[in-house]
């Protein structure tokens, strides 16, 4: 079975899993939700204000709440479920990939959630929706590599893995929040979507070339 | 002569104290300005320490060797100190010349995120007390980390900043004074002995410190350890 073959299947058996759990529709996007809700209490109630600064928080809550998306119960594995995918064969490459890829679609999905909470809660200008279709994906898949690596090397991610994802995430986060400022702005966003194009290859290869090196180290 | 390089270390830290506050003030910003004899080399401290623990991590994933670990380690332990002091004396250059203690500058807000992604690269290192454990996880990690380094550098030229270009590493002649660049340069080369001083007595504890709990590992209670063999007849009765 090649590597493709292998990561679609663990893809599909980690969205049911997800449908069946519902972790991220029902807990970790209510929780983002709430978060968009409270940040208006704390910095004040002008309506020019929230408009202006939505987007940004926006940005933030996808980053801080999508490390939890990564974190998600599904998308960590038992040691005896681990050694089951080892001897039947699987390329880590191949659990890496389906890892990645079922964090990305969640997250893209926790992105469109809360994004209405934000449209809805904050009334910004929202301006260049093809762009945006471009560049919400792109953060996803981002994070969810990040995310996926953390938890590799935190062997299932706890307290450590936010602490290890926050800080390398700065350059999606600022990509982002400069796409979506120079869309606002009528500016070229080019060069942004090309910043979150290559970070995600970075983090791709490396996931990639470090999975077997992280099974070897998982207990 | 016992520890050389110590000896080396505190030489030269004392002389590169001495020469920067002999030589003149800045021009512009007075006696301010001396505290970037400590800025600077610890700013280079943070990049030459996070730099040896990429070449380190890389090594320890291709020989497997532990060594290279604890170097990966102690390095980042080091780079860690000095990317806060740098931060620290930064921020008191900062509030008598720019007015504030902190600004959201690109080289400011990228320091900071590397201070916090290798204060997480040593909270990964303690997860676990397994040393080929810890450097597998450690080594993929210090590598994905190492990728931020350069942005770090070249912010202050790829985003307009407030915090000044390069002024030594950069194309043509530095664009500083002969005596004010002899002491930067003095301090800079202190701070590196001092580097590799603490490095060498960093992995000298980090080798103690495996070799103390490999010990301690194999006097703990295994499975099968309360099963004794038959004893002959008479004995201990």
């Amino acid at each position: 079975m090649t590597l493709w073959r292998q990561a679609a299947l663990l893809l599909g058996f980690q969205l049911r899993d997800e449908l069946r759990t519902g972790e991220v529709i029902a807990v970790v996007i209510p929780f983002g939700s709430i978060a968009l809700l409270v940040i208006p209490m704390a910095v004040g109630i002008e309506t020019t204000l929230l408009a202006r600064i939505g987007p940004g928080m926006y940005w933030a809550v996808v980053l801080l709440f999508g490390v939890v998306v990564t974190q998600r119960s599904t998308a960590s594995s038992t040691p005896s479920h681990r050694d089951a995918l080892v001897l039947l064969g699987v390329d880590p490459a191949a659990r890496f990939a389906a890892t990645a890829a079922a964090s990305a679609l969640l997250l893209l999905l926790f992105e469109i959630g809360v994004g209405l909470v934000m449209i809805v809660l904050y009334d910004p200008v929202v301006v260049g929706w093809g762009w945006l279709a471009l560049v919400l994906p792109l953060v996803a898949i981002g994070l969810a590599m990040l995310g996926t690596i953390a938890g590799s090397v935190t062997d299932g991610g706890g307290a450590l893995a936010p602490l290890l994802v926050a800080p390398l995430a700065i350059p999606i986060l600022l990509g982002a929040a400069q796409a979506t400022e120079g869309l606002r702005l009528g500016a070229g966003i080019l060069r942004w979507i090309l910043v979150l194009a290559l970070v995600d290859v970075v983090l791709a290869l490396a996931g990639v070339l470090t999975a077997r090196l992280l099974e070897e180290s998982s207990r | 002569m016992k520890r050389p390089i110590e000896i080396a270390a505190a030489g030269t830290m004392l002389t590169a104290l001495v020469t920067g506050l002999v030589v003149p003030p800045d021009a512009v910003q007075g006696d301010v300005q001396r505290i970037m004899y400590v800025h600077v080399p610890s700013a280079w401290l943070a990049y030459l320490a996070f730099g040896v623990t990429l070449i380190a991590s890389l090594a320890h994933l291709r020989t497997r060797d532990l060594r290279w670990d604890r170097r990966a380690g102690a390095s980042a332990e080091i780079g860690v100190v000095f990317t806060g002091l740098a931060l620290a004396t930064g921020m008191l250059w900062g509030k008598p010349v720019w007015g504030v203690w902190w600004t959201w500058d690109a080289r400011l807000v990228l320091t900071a995120a590397m201070f916090f992604v290798y204060l997480a690269y040593l909270a990964l290192r303690r997860t676990t007390d397994d040393p080929v454990i810890r450097g597998k996880r450690s080594a993929v990690f210090g590598i994905v980390a190492a990728l931020q380094i350069p942005v770090v550098h070249f912010s202050v030229v790829w985003w307009r900043s407030l915090h000044q270009p390069p002024t030594i590493l950069r194309p043509g002649e530095p664009q500083i004074d002969p005596p004010l660049l002899f002491a930067l340069l003095m301090a800079v080369a202190a701070f590196t002995v001092l580097y590799v001083a603490l490095l060498r007595r960093r992995v000298e504890l980090a080798g103690a410190e495996d070799a103390l709990l490999t010990t301690v590992r194999i006097e703990e209670p295994v499975a099968g350890s309360a099963v004794v063999g038959p004893q002959p007849r008479g004995e201990g009765a």
